[in-house]
C-alpha cells in the first residue's frame, strides 16, 4: 500500500503495463521474458474523464474511435486513423471542426474518453429506449443449519430494502429440489418446483415455467388478447420489482424451512446447486434480451445432487483436495467444471451474471464453478459462516449505494484495435472472449483468446483485464522510413452503467517502439516491475490451471534468472558483481514471495479457496494484486510514527503492533509486551492514553483498509506467541529459524520452517543469474 | 336435491349403521337427495312377503296361476312355471294388475313383468330337488313352445296369429286395462309352457308329466287361436313365432316335451308381431317377497334365488350367493358334458359384496398365532367339506384330498355322524363365510394406513364447467366421513399441464403450493408433508379445498397432464399404497404418456365400413399399462371421476382403474346443475363402502376343477392369485373354470375363495367363502340347474372384453349364436321328444333370449354410441356385480304420472310395478322413469296433464324441459311419491343415477327411446318377438 499510497500510477486510462516501451520483433519481445502486458480497469471511475453525450466517430475500416491520435485535416475534413491509416470524412456534425474548435476526443489529455449512448434518444420513439430495470435473482440454499439459515435470511432481507425500487427481484431456494417461487401470485405461496438430479435446458425451464413458446401457444377456442397483450409478461409472475414483492419476499423468507428431505445419517445433505442455478439461468432467459441481471448465489456447502455435483453424499469421502486433483482422484471434478462451462457459456450468451457467495467450513464447489463466475464476471465471495463478517459486509457492500457502491454495471462488450505487427494472445480476467477473429488476434492463446472482442456480462468500477499481447514482425520490415515510432492500442468498452443507460469508454494508449537489439536501457526504463510481477502471478496461476504437470517454482525460478541474466550488470561468473537497475531492483523479491503465496503453494489451501484467490487476483488492479503477492507490513510503536516494515521476521518485536495486510486477510499483532500492557488493563488507565491510542491506530488503519475493498478482508487480532499469529508467521520471510537463532534476542522471534530465507534465495539467484 | 348440496348438510352416519334403514322404512329415506346416503349398499328391493324359495308349489298353483292373473310376480312358485305374464295382461297395463293380488308365493304365473321376477322363477324348479320325489316335477317346467299349435301351418303364414293379437291391444303402448280379465284365465295355461321349466330331460323324463294335461291344452289353444288366423298376414309373419311364445309364458309348470306350435319362421311383420301378443313373451317379473334363503339342506347345496330379487340368506355351510355364484348350481362330471351344454362354468365372486341388514354377520376367527388352520399341500382354508377322521386328530381336505393331521390344541372327538362335535359351536366349521384374523405370516409390513389422495383437474376447462368446484365441494363434505384417527391420510393435488402439490403442514397461515412442472417425467416435491394426517390438518384441508377454485379462477390453461399428475400423485404415495381419487375434465393432452383425440376422425361414432373401427377402443399406449401394473405393486387403487364435455379417452384412461381394482364414474355432458349432487354421493359411496385394501384373492377348487382365468379390475403378477389394491363391495371377479380331470358322479366338488385384505381400521384379515356343489353327469340336470344371471353376467363380461377387438356386427352375432347353442343343447339333449317345430325354453332360461337381445342392444354393441361412452360400458362392466348387470342391461321402466292413484303400500314399496321395455306401454299422456343403475330418465309424453308437470318438475309445459335436470320435491303428494321412488330406487341400487329429462322429438326423447329394447330399431335389432322367432328358425335350422 504505502509506496504508492499517494501517486496514481494508472492515471487517467487506469491501465499498467508491463514494458512501457516496446520491443520491435518477436525474437526481441522473448527475450524480454516478462510478456507483454497491459493491465486495465475498462471503467474506473476518473475525475478527468469526460462524458460526451454522442456517439463516437468510428473509422470506416478498422471501426476504431476517433481519438486523440488521428491525424487531423482540418482543411479536407478528413482524419486519419491511426491504426490503419484509413482516410475517413468527418461527418456533416462535425462540420464546424477546426485547429481551435476541437471536439472533446480530439484534445490530447483526453486519451479516454467516454460516450454516453443514451443521451441522444430518438425523439420519434420514446419507447424504443427502454430503461431495462436490473435484475435480481437470489438463489438460496436450504441445506443448512437453521443458525445459518437464520443468518443468511436476514442478510437477504437487509439485501432486498437496500435494492433500488424498480429492480426487478426473482428467488430461487434450493436443496434437494429447485424451488422457483412466483412472487406475482398472491392466493397463496406458489413455488415450481424442478427435480435435483435431472439436467436441465434453458428451454425446458421456460416451458416448464409456462415461458416458453409453447407454454404461451394460445390455445384454439380462446381469447388472444391476452398472450398479444404482452408478449413477455410471463417472466412478471416470477420477477417483480423490490418494491412490490419485498412484502411478499420477506414473508416468505419467514416461513422457508430448511430443506424437508430427510438426511441420512453419515450422508451430506443433498443439494442439487447446478440444477438451481441452471433454472435460474433459465428463468431469465426469459427477460427481455439486453437486460442487466445477475443471479446472487448464497450456497452452504457442495453440490451433492444432480449436476454439478462435486462430491458424493458419503460423508466418509472427501471433498477433493488438490492433490486428488493432481492425481486425477477427483472423480466429479471435471464433469462438474464441464457442467458450469456450459453453464457459463449459457449466462454469457444472454448477458448474465453468476455471483457467488459461499459461505461453509468445507468446501462448495467453488473451484468446479470458478469458471461460471469468472466468464460472467460475477463477484465471489468465500466465508466460513453467514454470520460471519466477511460475508455480511461483502454482502451487505455489493448492495450499498452512493460512495461505497461497487458501480456494478452490466453487458460490457470491450474490443481492442492495435497497431498493426500487434497481436493480441488474449485476456486474463472477468470476461468471455467472443470468438472474434481479426488481423490482430494472435495464434497462441493464453486465457481468453482467439478474438479481439470480449463479453463482460458484469463488471464494475474495479474490474480489471490482464491483455497479453505478442509482437508478430520478425524482421524490421517497416524500416526507419516508415516513421511510426509509436504503437497505439485502443479499448472500446460499452456497458451498460447500474441505472441502466448504455455507456461506451474509449481509451486509446500510444507508446514507443523500440530496437532493444541495440540497447536495453530504454526497455530497462520502461519496464513497471510491480504490474510484471503481478502479471507473472497471473501467468503462472493460469499456467497452473490449465497444464497438467506444470513445476510453477521451477518455471518462475528460470524466469527471474533469465531476467537476471538479461538486464543484470555482472561479470560472468561472478556472483559477487551482481548488480540489478532499480527499475528490477523488487522484482526478484517479488518472484521471492510469489513463490511463497497461495497462488503457487496451493497444497496449503483447498482447491476452492486457492481458486478464490486466483479470481481475484485476476480481477483486481495491480496494486492491491501486488499485495496479494506480497503483503504489506507496517510497525506501530510509542517511539515513533506507523511506519513500513520489513516483511520479515526480524520485524516483530515485543513493544510493538504489526498491521499486515495480506489483502484477504488483514491481521493486527501485538508484541508481547504490548499484549501484556492490554491485558492487564493499562489502555483504560487515564494516565496511559498514548497506550490505548498506540492500541487503536492499526485499528483504525484497518478499518479504512476493510472499507474500501470488495470482498472485505478477514480481520485477525492476535498477539505474539498466540495461536493465530500464525496468518503473521506466514507471510514473513523466515531470515530467522530454529536453524540459525543464534542471535535471538529479547521479544524477537523465529518461524518454524525449513523454507529458505530472502537472503538465501538472492545468493543463489546471483550465483545462477550469472553462470554463463 | 337439486341444489348443490351447501357444505353445510348433515353428514350421513357411517355406512355401516345404514344398513338397516333400508329396507325398514321409507321414512328413514331422506326426503332430499343430498341427504342421501349411498353408504348403505342395499341391492335389495324393497322388502316383500317373503317367499321361502325351498317351498315348492305343488304343481296344482299352477294351474292355480293362470286363473290370478293379476298377482304379483312377487316370487314365482318353484315349480310353477315363472313365467310372469298372464295372457290377460296382454294388451293392457301389466304393471297396474299387480294390486290386485296380494304376492303369493305360489301364483307364479300372472303377474306384470317385473325384473325380478322371471329370475325367481328358475330357482324354484331346484327347490324341488330336495325332496327326491319331487325333483321330476320339477322337472315339468317349462320349455317354451313356439307359437304355433299343431296346426301351426308354415313358416311363411304366420302373420294370421297376428289377427288375433291385434285384438288385444290397440296398437299404442296402452292396452286397456279389460283385456286383462278377460283373456287371463283363459290363456293363461298355455302360456306357460313358454316360459318353461327349465328342463325338458328326456332321462327323468316320466315324472315330469305332472304338467301334461296342461301343455296339451295349452298348446292347442293357443295354436290355434292365435295362428288360426294365419291366414291373415301375408309373409310378414315370420314374428308371429315370436307373439306366440309370449302367450305361453304364463303357463305354469307346462311339460317339457310338450309339442307346442312351431315358431313360424318365415317373416311376419313386425308391426303385426309387436302389436299381437308382445305382453305374453317371458318377461322379468317384479319379486316384492322376500325369499329366505339356507344356503344347504339336509346336507345338499340349495339352488339360490336369482341375483336381483330380494332374499335373506341362512349361511347353513356353504357361502351365501352374494359372495360366490356359479354359473351352474351342479358341477358336470366331465368337460364333455359341459361342451354338451353349452354354457361357460364359472363363479361370479363379490368377496365383500354387502349383506342384507336381516343377514347375520360373517364372524370372524381368530387362530391365534398359529392362524388359521390350512391343507398342509394346496394350502386351503379350513371349511365345513373339510372332514375329520381319526378320532379328530387328521382332516381330509376337500380341495386336494391330501390328509393333515390336526394340531393339538384344535383337536376334537367326532360324533356319531362323523362331524366334529364343536363343528356348530365354531363358524368355520359350519359357515360357508368367514372371517379370519391374518396373523404376521400374512403380512409382508404393517397393515397400511387408509390413505386418501385427491388429484383435482383446474384445467381451464374444468373450472368453467364448474367440475373443480363440484369436486372441491364434494371432497370437502366427503373429508368427515373418512374414518376417524391417526392411521387416516390425506392429501390433495391439483394439475392443469403442471402437477401442484400443497404443503398441508405448515405452521403458518397458508398451504404452500408446490409446483412440478416437468410433466415428461414427474417426481414429488417434498417427502413428507404432502399427505398428512387429517386428523392434524383438517383446517388446513378445507381452507385449501375452498380457495382451489377461487385460486384457478382465471386459469388459461387448457392443457391437461392427466397421466403425469397420476404418476406424480402415485409418488406421494407410493411407500404406504392407498387410494388415489382422480378428478379429470379433459383429455390429457401434454406431458408422459400424453393422449390425443382419436374420435376426431369418426365423429364419435363406429361405423362399420371403417377399418379397425374397434381400434380407438383400446389403450392407446402399452406404457399405461406398466404404469398401472407398477401401481398396483405399491398397492395404490387409482378411482377417475370424468366430469366432462368432451373425449377423453376413456379407453385409455380405464386402463389405470380397471388394473388398480379402481373404477372410472363418467359424467357427460357435465352440468353443473345437476351432477356436483351425484358426484358428492359417488364420492361418498366410494369412501364409505365396505372396502378393504393391499388385498390378494385366490380361488381355489377341488381336484379336477382348476381356476382358467379371472376377470374384473384386479393386476395379476402371478397365474394363481389377483392383486387388488383395493376392493369394495361393489367389485365382482368373474373367475372361469376348467376341468383338467373327470369328477366322481354323486361327490360334490367345493369352490373356495380367499381374499386377503387390510380393512378401513387396519385389520389384516383373510375373508373364506366356501361352496360346495353336487357334480352331475346329468345334463338336464345342468340345465335345471343353471343360474341365468350368473350365466348372463359372465357372457357380458367376456363380451365386454371382446368389443375393442372385434367388429361389432361379429360379436353381436357371437352373443346371439351363444344363446342358441344353449337353447339347441337343450333342445337337442332334453326335450328330444318334441318335434322340431316347437320353440322350448329351459325354464332356467327362459329369459335368456330377452337378456341376449337387451345385451345386442346395450351401450356396449350399439351401433351408434360414443367412443367414450362404449369405453366407459365396458370399464363398468368389467367389474359389475351380478344384480347391477342385470339391471345395467335390462332396465326398469315404472309410470310415475299416477303415482299418487296407486297404492303401492300393500306390498311394501315404493315403487310401482315394471313396465316391460316396449313403446307399446309408453302413452304420450304419461310420465314414465327408467333406469339402469347409472342413468335415470324421466320421460315426459307430450300430451301430459300440464298440472302434473308442474306439480313434478315446476314447470308447465313439455316444451319448457330444461336440459339440465335437478330432481326436486315440491310440495305435493304427487312429487313427494316421486321422490320417495326415486329414492327408493337410489337405496336399490347403490347409485344417485344420473338424471335426464326426455321429451318426444329431441336428442333426450331418442335416448329415452333407445332403452326401449323390446323394440325393433332400424340400426341395433329385431324386436323382442321377432328375435325369438329368429332364435326358433336358428334352432330349427340347426336341428335339421
Amino acid at each position: 500500500m504505502s509506496e504508492m499510497a499517494n501517486t496514481d500510477p494508472e492515471g487517467i486510462d487506469a491501465v499498467r503495463m508491463t514494458w512501457n516501451v516496446w520491443p520491435r520483433t518477436k525474437v526481441e519481445a522473448s527475450a524480454c521474458v516478462i510478456p507483454l502486458a497491459v493491465s486495465i480497469a475498462p471503467i474506473r471511475s476518473h475525475p478527468d474523464i469526460p462524458t460526451l453525450p454522442y456517439a463516437p466517430l468510428r473509422c470506416k475500416s478498422c471501426s476504431s474511435a476517433l481519438n486523440a491520435f488521428a491525424r487531423v485535416d482540418f482543411t479536407a475534413k478528413i482524419w486519419i486513423c491511426p491504426f490503419c491509416y484509413q482516410r475517413n470524412h468527418f461527418p456533416p456534425h462535425y462540420a464546424m471542426i477546426s485547429e481551435t474548435n476541437l471536439p472533446c476526443e480530439l484534445y490530447p489529455q483526453y486519451t479516454t474518453v467516454q460516450y454516453s449512448l443514451q443521451a441522444n434518444p430518438d425523439p420519434n420513439n420514446p419507447s424504443n429506449v427502454p430503461q431495462l430495470p436490473p435484475v435480481f435473482v437470489f438463489v438460496l440454499d436450504m441445506c443448512m443449519i437453521e443458525e445459518e439459515l437464520g443468518f443468511v435470511k436476514s442478510a437477504m432481507k437487509q439485501a432486498l430494502g437496500l435494492l433500488p425500487e424498480h429492480a426487478l427481484v426473482g428467488f430461487v431456494s434450493f436443496g434437494t429440489q429447485a424451488h422457483v417461487h412466483e412472487l406475482g401470485f398472491s392466493d397463496i405461496s406458489k413455488v415450481y418446483v424442478f427435480r435435483g438430479n435431472k439436467e436441465i435446458s434453458k428451454e425446458q425451464v421456460l416451458e416448464q415455467l409456462g415461458l416458453g413458446s409453447a407454454g404461451r401457444r394460445p390455445t384454439a377456442g380462446y381469447p388472444k388478447g391476452l398472450q398479444n397483450g404482452h408478449s413477455n409478461t410471463g417472466v412478471n409472475r416470477f420477477l417483480l420489482p423490490a418494491s412490490d414483492c419485498e412484502y411478499t419476499l420477506n414473508s416468505l423468507l419467514d416461513e422457508l424451512q430448511t430443506d424437508q428431505w430427510p438426511v441420512q445419517p453419515g450422508n451430506r445433505a443433498s443439494r442439487c446447486t447446478g440444477v438451481a442455478l441452471s433454472v435460474a439461468t433459465g428463468l431469465l432467459g426469459a427477460c427481455m434480451p439486453g437486460t442487466g441481471a445477475r443471479i446472487i448465489a448464497l450456497v452452504g456447502g457442495p453440490c451433492t445432487e444432480g449436476p454439478g455435483t462435486i462430491v458424493s453424499k458419503d460423508l466418509s469421502e472427501p471433498v477433493r483436495s488438490h492433490k486428488d486433483l493432481d492425481k486425477d482422484a477427483a472423480p466429479y471434478f471435471k464433469k462438474a467444471v464441464r457442467f458450469y462451462d456450459s453453464l457459463a457459456k449459457q449466462l454469457v450468451s444472454q448477458g448474465h451474471v453468476l455471483d457467488l457467495f459461499a459461505s461453509a467450513l468445507d468446501q462448495v464447489g467453488v473451484a468446479e464453478m470458478k469458471v461460471a463466475v469468472e466468464r460472467t464476471g460475477g463477484l465471489v465471495v468465500l466465508a466460513e459462516s453467514f454470520g460471519h463478517s466477511v460475508f455480511k459486509g461483502s454482502f451487505r457492500r455489493m448492495f450499498k449505494d452512493g460512495e461505497q457502491s461497487l458501480g456494478l454495471c452490466f453487458n460490457g462488450l470491450l474490443e481492442i484495435n492495435c497497431s498493426k505487427d500487434i497481436k493480441i494472445q488474449g485476456v486474463i480476467g472477468p470476461c468471455t472472449s467472443l470468438e472474434k477473429k481479426g488481423p490482430n488476434v494472435s495464434d497462441t492463446v493464453i486465457g481468453e483468446g482467439s478474438t479481439s472482442a470480449w463479453k463482460m456480462c458484469g463488471l464494475d468500477k474495479s474490474t480489471c483485464l490482464t491483455v497479453l499481447f505478442d509482437i508478430s514482425s520478425t524482421e524490421r520490415s517497416n524500416a526507419p522510413g516508415t516513421a511510426n515510432s509509436q504503437l497505439y492500442l485502443q479499448f472500446l468498452t460499452s456497458y451498460q452503467d447500474p441505472e441502466g443507460k448504455r455507456m461506451l469508454r474509449v481509451t486509446t494508449l500510444t507508446r514507443q517502439w523500440v530496437d532493444s537489439a541495440v540497447s536495453t536501457e530504454e526497455l530497462v526504463h520502461g519496464f513497471d516491475q510491480e504490474a510484471a510481477a503481478v502479471v507473472m502471478a497471473r501467468v503462472t496461476s493460469l499456467k497452473m490451471e490449465m497444464e497438467d504437470g506444470f513445476d510453477a517454482t521451477r518455471w518462475l525460478d528460470r524466469n527471474l534468472i533469465r531476467v537476471c541474466s538479461k538486464f543484470g550488470e555482472y561479470r560472468k561468473d561472478d556472483a559477487s558483481s551482481f548488480t540489478l537497475n532499480p527499475c528490477f531492483s523488487l522484482f526478484p523479491q517479488f518472484m521471492f514471495n510469489l513463490r511463497r503465496s497461495q497462488f503457487v503453494q496451493v497444497f496449503n489451501n483447498s482447491p476452492d479457496e486457492t481458486a478464490y484467490f486466483r479470481m481475484l487476483l485476476n480481477r483486481e488492479n495491480i496494486t492491491n494484486a501486488a499485495v496479494m503477492i506480497q503483503p504489506s507490513l507496517i510497525s506501530y510503536s510509542f517511539n515513533s510514527l506507523p511506519q513500513p516494515a520489513l516483511l520479515d521476521v526480524a520485524s516483530i518485536s515485543a513493544d510493538r503492533i504489526l498491521l499486515l495486510d495480506a489483502y484477504f486477510s488483514i491481521v493486527i499483532f501485538h508484541g508481547m509486551t504490548i499484549a501484556q500492557w492490554r491485558n492487564m488493563g493499562y489502555q483504560s488507565q487515564p494516565e496511559h492514553q498514548a497506550f490505548s491510542q498506540l492500541l487503536q491506530a492499526p485499528h483504525v488503519d484497518a478499518q479504512m483498509i476493510i472499507q474500501e475493498r470488495f470482498p472485505v478482508p478477514r480481520l485477525v487480532v492476535c498477539d505474539q506467541h498466540g495461536s493465530q499469529a500464525r496468518f503473521l508467521l506466514a507471510k514473513l520471510n523466515p531470515s530467522a529459524t530454529y536453524n540459525n537463532s543464534i542471535d535471538m534476542t529479547a521479544g524477537s522471534d523465529i518461524i518454524f520452517t525449513d523454507d529458505v530465507s530472502l537472503q538465501i534465495f538472492f545468493e543463489h539467484l546471483q550465483k545462477l543469474a550469472v553462470q554463463s | 336435491m337439486a341444489t348443490p348440496m351447501p357444505s353445510g348438510v348433515p353428514r350421513q352416519p357411517p355406512p355401516q349403521t345404514d344398513n338397516p334403514n333400508f329396507q325398514q322404512k321409507q321414512e328413514s329415506l331422506p326426503d332430499d337427495l343430498q341427504k342421501w346416503n349411498p353408504n348403505k349398499p342395499s341391492p335389495f328391493p324393497g322388502s316383500a312377503p317373503t317367499l321361502p324359495p325351498l317351498v315348492r308349489p305343488p304343481p296344482s298353483s299352477s294351474t292355480s296361476a293362470p286363473s290370478q292373473p293379476n298377482s304379483r310376480p312377487g316370487a314365482p312358485p318353484p315349480l310353477v312355471v315363472p313365467g310372469p305374464n298372464v295372457p290377460p295382461n296382454v294388451g293392457s297395463v301389466r304393471p297396474f294388475g299387480p294390486p290386485n293380488g296380494p304376492p303369493s308365493p305360489f301364483r307364479s304365473p300372472s303377474g306384470p313383468p317385473s325384473p325380478f321376477g322371471p329370475p325367481s322363477g328358475p330357482p324354484s324348479p331346484f327347490g324341488t330337488r330336495p325332496p327326491p320325489g319331487s325333483l321330476p316335477s320339477s322337472m315339468g317346467g317349462g320349455p317354451v313352445i313356439s307359437p304355433r299349435g299343431s296346426g301351426a301351418p308354415g313358416p311363411g303364414g304366420r302373420p294370421g296369429a297376428f289377427g288375433s293379437s291385434s285384438r288385444n291391444g290397440p296398437p299404442v303402448g296402452v292396452p286397456p286395462p279389460m283385456m286383462v280379465t278377460g283373456r287371463s284365465p283363459g290363456p293363461a295355461p298355455s302360456m306357460g309352457p313358454f316360459v318353461g321349466s327349465p328342463q325338458a330331460s328326456p332321462k327323468p323324463g316320466p315324472p315330469t308329466q305332472s304338467a301334461p294335461p296342461f301343455s296339451a291344452p295349452l298348446a292347442a289353444p293357443f295354436g290355434t287361436q292365435t295362428w288360426a288366423p294365419g291366414q291373415v298376414a301375408p309373409p310378414t309373419a315370420a314374428p308371429n313365432a315370436a307373439v306366440q311364445p309370449p302367450r305361453m309364458f304364463g303357463m305354469p309348470p307346462p311339460q317339457p316335451n310338450q309339442p307346442l306350435p312351431a315358431i313360424d319362421q318365415t317373416g311376419a311383420s313386425l308391426e303385426d308381431a309387436r302389436k299381437i301378443n308382445s305382453n305374453q313373451i317371458p318377461r322379468p317379473t317384479t319379486s316384492y317377497s322376500k325369499i329366505q334363503y339356507d344356503t344347504r339342506q339336509g346336507n345338499q347345496a340349495n339352488i339360490p334365488p336369482p341375483a336381483s330379487c330380494d332374499y335373506i340368506v341362512k349361511d347353513t355351510g356353504n357361502c351365501s350367493p352374494r359372495y360366490m355364484r356359479c354359473t351352474i348350481h351342479q358341477v358336470p362330471c366331465t368337460a364333455d358334458l359341459l361342451t354338451n351344454c353349452g354354457m361357460e362354468l364359472a363363479l361370479m365372486v363379490q368377496p365383500l359384496a354387502p349383506l342384507h341388514p336381516s343377514e347375520e354377520p360373517i364372524p370372524v376367527v381368530d387362530f391365534g398365532e398359529g392362524g388359521p388352520i390350512r391343507c398342509s399341500r394346496c394350502k386351503g382354508y379350513i371349511n365345513p367339506f373339510m372332514r375329520f377322521t381319526d378320532h379328530g386328530r387328521q382332516f381330509i381336505c376337500n380341495f386336494c384330498g391330501c390328509v393333515g393331521s390336526t394340531p393339538h390344541e384344535y383337536q376334537c372327538n367326532l360324533g356319531p355322524d362323523g362331524r366334529r362335535r364343536d363343528a356348530d359351536e365354531r363358524p368355520e366349521l359350519c359357515r360357508g363365510t368367514v372371517e379370519f384374523v391374518a396373523t404376521k405370516d400374512y403380512m409382508m409390513r404393517d397393515p397400511m394406513p387408509a390413505v386418501y389422495f385427491f388429484l383435482i383437474d383446474v384445467s381451464m376447462n374444468a373450472i368453467r364447467t364448474g367440475a373443480t368446484a363440484a369436486a372441491c365441494a364434494a371432497i370437502s363434505q366427503v373429508i368427515a366421513d373418512l374414518p376417524e384417527g391417526p392411521r387416516t391420510m390425506l392429501g390433495i393435488a391439483t394439475f392443469d399441464s403442471t402437477v401442484h402439490f400443497y404443503n398441508l403442514k405448515r405452521v403458518l397461515h397458508q398451504p404452500l403450493m408446490l409446483i412440478v412442472p416437468d410433466v415428461h417425467d414427474v417426481y414429488i416435491p417434498l417427502e413428507t408433508d404432502v399427505v398428512v394426517q387429517l386428523s392434524e390438518c383438517r383446517k388446513h384441508i378445507e381452507q385449501l379445498l375452498e380457495s382451489i377454485p377461487t385460486m384457478f379462477q382465471d386459469n388459461s390453461t387448457a392443457e391437461s397432464a392427466f397421466v403425469a399428475a397420476i404418476k406424480a400423485a402415485f409418488l406421494a404415495i407410493k411407500s404406504s399404497g392407498g387410494k388415489l381419487l382422480v378428478f379429470q375434465s379433459v383429455l390429457p393432452s401434454v406431458g408422459m404418456i400424453a393422449l390425443s383425440a382419436r374420435d376426431a376422425e369418426g365423429r364419435g361414432n363406429i361405423s362399420a365400413g371403417e377399418k379397425e373401427p374397434h381400434k380407438p377402443l383400446q389403450p392407446a399406449d402399452k406404457a399405461l399399462k406398466t404404469m398401472a401394473i407398477e401401481f398396483a405393486e405399491c398397492q395404490v387403487c387409482v378411482d377417475v371421476f370424468t366430469t366432462t364435455q368432451t373425449y377423453v379417452d376413456i379407453a385409455s384412461i380405464s386402463v389405470i382403474p380397471g388394473t388398480t381394482g379402481g373404477q372410472v364414474y363418467y359424467y357427460y355432458p357435465f352440468s353443473s346443475i345437476s351432477d356436483p349432487v351425484k358426484l358428492y354421493n359417488d364420492l361418498r359411496w366410494n369412501i364409505t363402502r365396505p372396502q378393504g385394501f393391499e388385498a390378494v384373492m385366490r380361488v381355489r377348487c377341488s381336484q379336477g376343477i382348476d381356476v382358467k382365468e379371472y376377470h374384473g379390475n384386479f393386476c395379476k403378477r402371478i397365474p394363481t392369485d389377483v392383486d387388488l389394491p383395493g376392493i369394495d363391495s361393489d367389485k365382482a371377479i368373474v373367475v372361469t373354470l376348467k376341468h383338467d380331470d373327470k369328477l366322481q358322479d354323486g361327490s360334490e366338488c367345493a369352490f373356495q375363495c380367499a381374499l386377503l385384505y387390510t380393512t378401513v381400521y387396519g385389520q389384516r384379515r383373510i375373508r373364506v367363502s366356501t361352496l360346495s356343489l353336487p357334480c352331475t353327469r346329468n345334463i338336464t340336470n345342468l340345465f335345471r340347474a343353471t343360474d341365468l344371471d350368473a350365466q348372463f353376467v359372465c357372457s357380458l363380461k367376456q363380451v365386454a372384453n371382446e368389443i375393442p377387438f372385434t367388429p361389432l356386427l361379429q360379436i353381436r352375432e357371437q352373443v346371439t349364436n351363444i344363446c342358441i347353442n344353449k337353447l339347441l343343447a337343450y333342445r337337442k339333449f332334453c326335450t328330444t321328444a318334441t318335434t322340431s317345430g316347437q320353440f322350448i325354453l329351459p325354464e332356467a332360461l327362459k329369459l335368456l333370449p330377452l337378456y341376449t337381445l337387451a345385451l345386442t342392444k346395450s351401450t356396449g354393441l350399439q351401433t351408434d354410441v360414443k367412443i367414450d361412452d362404449r369405453s366407459f360400458w365396458i370399464n363398468y362392466v368389467s367389474h359389475i356385480s351380478t344384480p347391477s348387470a342385470v339391471c345395467l342391461v335390462l332396465p326398469q321402466m315404472i309410470a310415475v304420472h299416477n303415482l299418487d292413484f296407486d297404492k303401492q303400500e300393500e306390498n311394501g314399496s315404493a315403487i310401482p310395478p315394471v313396465l316391460p321395455l316396449s313403446s307399446e306401454f309408453v302413452s304420450e299422456e304419461g310420465i314414465y322413469l327408467l333406469e339402469n343403475g347409472v342413468n335415470g330418465l324421466i320421460y315426459i309424453g307430450s300430451l301430459v296433464d300440464s298440472n302434473i308437470v308442474r306439480q313434478l318438475f315446476g314447470f308447465s309445459t313439455v316444451e319448457e324441459t330444461p336440459t339440465q335436470f335437478a330432481l326436486q320435491q315440491y310440495d305435493n303428494p304427487l312429487s313427494k311419491k316421486l321422490n320417495d321412488v326415486v329414492n327408493e330406487i337410489r337405496h336399490q341400487r347403490c347409485s344417485y343415477l344420473r338424471w335426464t329429462l326426455c321429451r318426444k322429438g329431441d336428442a333426450s326423447g331418442a335416448l329415452f327411446f333407445s332403452y326401449l329394447i323390446e323394440d325393433a330399431t332400424p340400426k341395433d335389432g329385431p324386436s323382442y318377438s321377432e328375435f325369438l322367432a329368429h332364435l326358433h328358425r336358428s334352432i330349427q335350422a340347426k336341428m335339421s
